[in-house]
């Protein structure tokens, strides 16, 4: 299936097929290996206090795109942690006079009413969609084909004035623009996208995001209201999306399609839930089997230790929760990263074709490198991907 | 000679005839990093590693330039410090792949490696013993001398946003019973004399049930309604609200700002991203800020001890109250992470304080005025 990546380019070859057959996408890597890499990142994680955590998403990064075969080359992510780790102090050194000025515009304005500075969090929100922007654009100049880069061109602010309106249109309508809202947002960062002079674009409309997902929005108020069927609903939200989205995926004539079913994820989620019910039942248990070893070694019967609440004071006790609590929380981590990063990835891939990637064979390199400041602002406003 | 390595059979089964007649050398594919053309190469190793297409040689790149970039594995993708930044080489032939790694040197030193990793780990934690050292004594040390630099224009604002929200967290009504008003005024009056405030300190007693009394920024003093209750005579009351003028003089909550938000920040950019940081950022911050306000604490006792002495009142009756709110609080272990000192311990100082000077003047209120205080809140909850 891969013999297109060889063949039409050897020199002396006649002229291919008029039109190629589709392309799958396929995925190399193995899950081990991404296991150990983000288990031995959530270690250094703990070791570092946190500050590793620039290095680990590149590593991520730099694992999930060199094995993924696109017409049988792999991207490349020639992003460094470092870098991250500089976007993130320079957005340090911007975001602390934003809170102080954020801080003192909300006391005048609290003066005037009580709780009247909680509109200031929509300033913050503008804030992150810029920084979402801003981010994809260095991932995306970070992201090399075939020795050609692609990039971004576009204004982060104007996006997230746009985000921003289309956002509280969402609202309005109680979700129900959303479908529009995302074909925007789309159209936007794609059209202003690039593969060396490749132009990108995006075909998806918004009214075939909602043809295909409008019985959802019927649903949400029982997803909401119930737990056994909210994971189905969302898993069941995501794939539409990430379906539709991939489908409307398009540089110069390239165009990407996906087969994906409304189903698909459904059991990475149930799978996620297991995994983190799991983590909460044995950190239960090695909460009361450390309260247990504590109050034994005090002398001091169970019922008096609790009586007396001794035990929300005794030092060996929050020692011991406090690790249990850290081991619990780099476990999550780890779940996390494998099921809703690596096993989605594969899972999108896999019902991704590409077609016409002929039309890419013979691009020029253009564009330059991004600064990583957008990604400094997404991890200080806690909003970001992959 | 099979150019492509054995794990991948997919392209070998279809393709390796017109390969191998394509690329009669061990090749690999080249891309120039000008375009995305992707050219099958024969590679040649001389004094340097050349790469021809047909006649033509395309690069030509030494081996001490040559480093190795991301890709999947059974492949070797190169790139050179001297071609275009994005130029890359692909090469799955294994022995030609071993013969290449022998002659390239530095061929690994720009990827990251256990080298690097150690520098991180030696890096953060450096910096997290830094931001720890600048959060037990910088930030303490920050709070001291800015306070004095805050206006009291400014306090005042802050401290009028405080109230608003008190309220509304609160659901506090100030009480006006008109006698209760009186007699409280009389109260406060004296304790501000005694403690040398000018008449900017406002007080209110707020109709809430929970025992408690606080000063906000900018010269406030709020007394529940829930501590007047349990109280027994004006002065367990006026103790409190002498304490509460000490964190004032001492601009305490100003301070206590200030230290929380640098604190809050610094420790917030400790932990960053690990998940779940918030309970720790918030257990962490407890720990730091509680031991900072146990000073406050203990230095407000002090000021309520001085101006209760002054009025020539005991200072013990405030302990006695706090004493009947709390409980005992010691016996129980630790108490690292409570912002204020033991009950019994302050019962204790007070009574030592009290002892070396016999509380000589009068009654700070008549005792109708002490049950018409009890009323303040009307609603007869006051009534004896």
């Amino acid at each position: 299936m891969n013999d297109m990546s060889w063949t039409p380019l050897g020199p002396p070859q006649p002229p291919p097929q008029p039109v190629p057959p589709p392309m799958p996408v396929a995925f190399s890597g193995s899950r081990k290996e991404f296991l150990r890499l983000v288990a031995r990142g959530a270690g250094l994680e703990l070791v570092t206090v946190g500050f590793y955590r620039f290095w680990l998403t590149t590593d991520i990064r730099r694992h999930l795109w060199s094995n993924t075969l696109i017409d049988g080359d792999a991207p490349e992510y020639t992003g460094r942690g470092k870098e991250l780790l500089i976007g993130f102090l320079v957005a340090l050194a911007i975001l602390l006079p934003v809170y102080l000025g954020y801080f003192l515009i909300g006391i005048e304005a609290e003066h005037l009413k009580a709780f009247a500075s909680l509109p200031l969090v929509a300033f913050f929100y503008v804030f992150g969609q810029f920084a979402i922007y801003r981010a994809r654009r260095y991932r995306l100049t970070r992201t090399v084909w075939r020795g050609v880069r692609f990039w971004m061109s576009g204004s982060g602010w104007i996006y997230a004035l746009n985000a921003s309106l289309w956002g509280l249109l969402v609202v309005i309508t109680f979700g129900l623009a959303l479908p529009w809202r995302e074909a925007a947002l789309e159209r936007y960062k794609m059209r202003h996208s690039y593969y060396g002079d490749l132009q990108g674009s995006f075909e998806g409309r918004g009214w075939e995001f909602f043809k295909r997902g409008w019985w959802l929005w019927l649903l949400m108020p029982f997803a909401l209201s119930s737990y056994v069927f909210a994971p189905f609903a969302y898993a069941a939200f995501k794939a539409v999306e990430w379906r539709w989205w991939l489908s409307g995926i398009r540089f110069g004539e390239v165009r990407l399609e996906s087969t994906l079913s409304r189903g698909a994820l459904i059991g990475l989620y149930w799978k996620v839930i297991g995994c983190i019910l799991l983590l909460v039942v044995v950190f239960a248990v090695y909460v009361v089997l450390s309260t247990l070893l504590v109050a034994s070694m005090s002398g001091s019967s169970i019922d008096t230790f609790f009586k007396t609440e001794a035990f929300a004071k005794s030092i060996p006790l929050i020692v011991l929760l406090g690790i249990g609590y850290l081991a619990f929380a780099l476990a999550m981590n780890v779940v996390m990263r494998v099921y809703l990063m690596r096993d989605l990835w594969v899972r999108v891939l896999s019902s991704t074709i590409v077609h016409n990637i002929a039309a890419a064979a013979n691009v020029t390199a253009r564009g330059d490198l991004a600064n990583a400041l957008g990604e400094g602002f997404a991890d200080g406003l806690d909003v970001g991907g992959f | 000679m099979a150019s492509m390595s054995a794990d991948s059979s997919d392209m070998e089964s279809d393709s390796s005839a017109t390969n191998s007649a394509a690329t009669p050398d061990p090749g690999g594919v080249f891309f120039d990093g000008l375009s995305n053309r992707r050219r099958i190469v024969a590679l040649k190793l001389s004094d340097a590693l050349e790469i021809r297409q047909g006649d033509e040689q395309l690069a030509r790149w030494a081996f001490h330039d040559i480093r190795r970039a991301d890709s999947p594995s059974g492949l070797l993708r190169l790139s050179c410090l001297t071609a275009p930044s994005l130029a890359r080489l692909e090469i799955r032939d294994p022995a030609l792949i071993a013969e290449l790694v022998a002659r390239c040197a530095t061929l690994e030193a720009d990827l990251p490696n256990r080298k690097g990793v150690v520098a991180i780990v030696g890096w953060s934690v450096a910096a997290a013993v830094s931001i720890v050292l600048v959060v037990l004594f910088g930030v303490p040390l920050a709070a001291e001398r800015l306070t004095p630099l805050v206006p009291d224009s400014f306090e005042r604002r802050i401290g009028d946003v405080a109230e608003a929200q008190v309220k509304v967290l609160f659901d506090g009504k100030p009480c006006s019973n008109a006698a209760g008003q009186a007699a409280f005024a009389k109260l406060v009056g004296k304790l501000r004399e005694s403690a040398g405030f000018d008449n900017s300190v406002q007080s209110d007693v707020l109709a809430t049930p929970m025992p408690n009394a606080f000063a906000l920024p900018g010269g406030k003093v709020f007394l529940f309604d829930g501590l007047l209750e349990k109280a027994e005579n004006p002065d367990e009351i006026a103790g409190v609200l002498a304490h509460e003028l000490g964190h004032l003089r001492h601009r305490d909550s100003m301070r206590e700002l200030i230290h929380n938000g640098g604190t809050s920040f610094l420790i917030g950019l400790l932990f960053g991203d690990v998940t779940g940081s918030g309970a720790l950022i918030f257990a962490s911050r407890s720990l730091v800020t509680s031991s900072y306000s146990r000073d406050a604490e203990t230095n407000a006792d002090t000021f309520a001890i001085e101006t209760m002495h002054k009025l020539g009142r005991p200072a013990k009756p405030m302990g006695e109250l706090m004493f009947r709110v709390t409980g005992k609080e010691g016996g129980k272990g630790f108490s690292l992470i409570s912002s204020h000192p033991l009950t019994e311990d302050r019962l204790a100082r007070m009574d030592k304080a009290d002892a070396g000077n016999k509380p000589n003047g009068q009654p700070l209120l008549s005792s109708a005025e002490w049950q018409a205080l009890k009323g303040i809140c009307g609603s007869g909850k006051g009534k004896v």
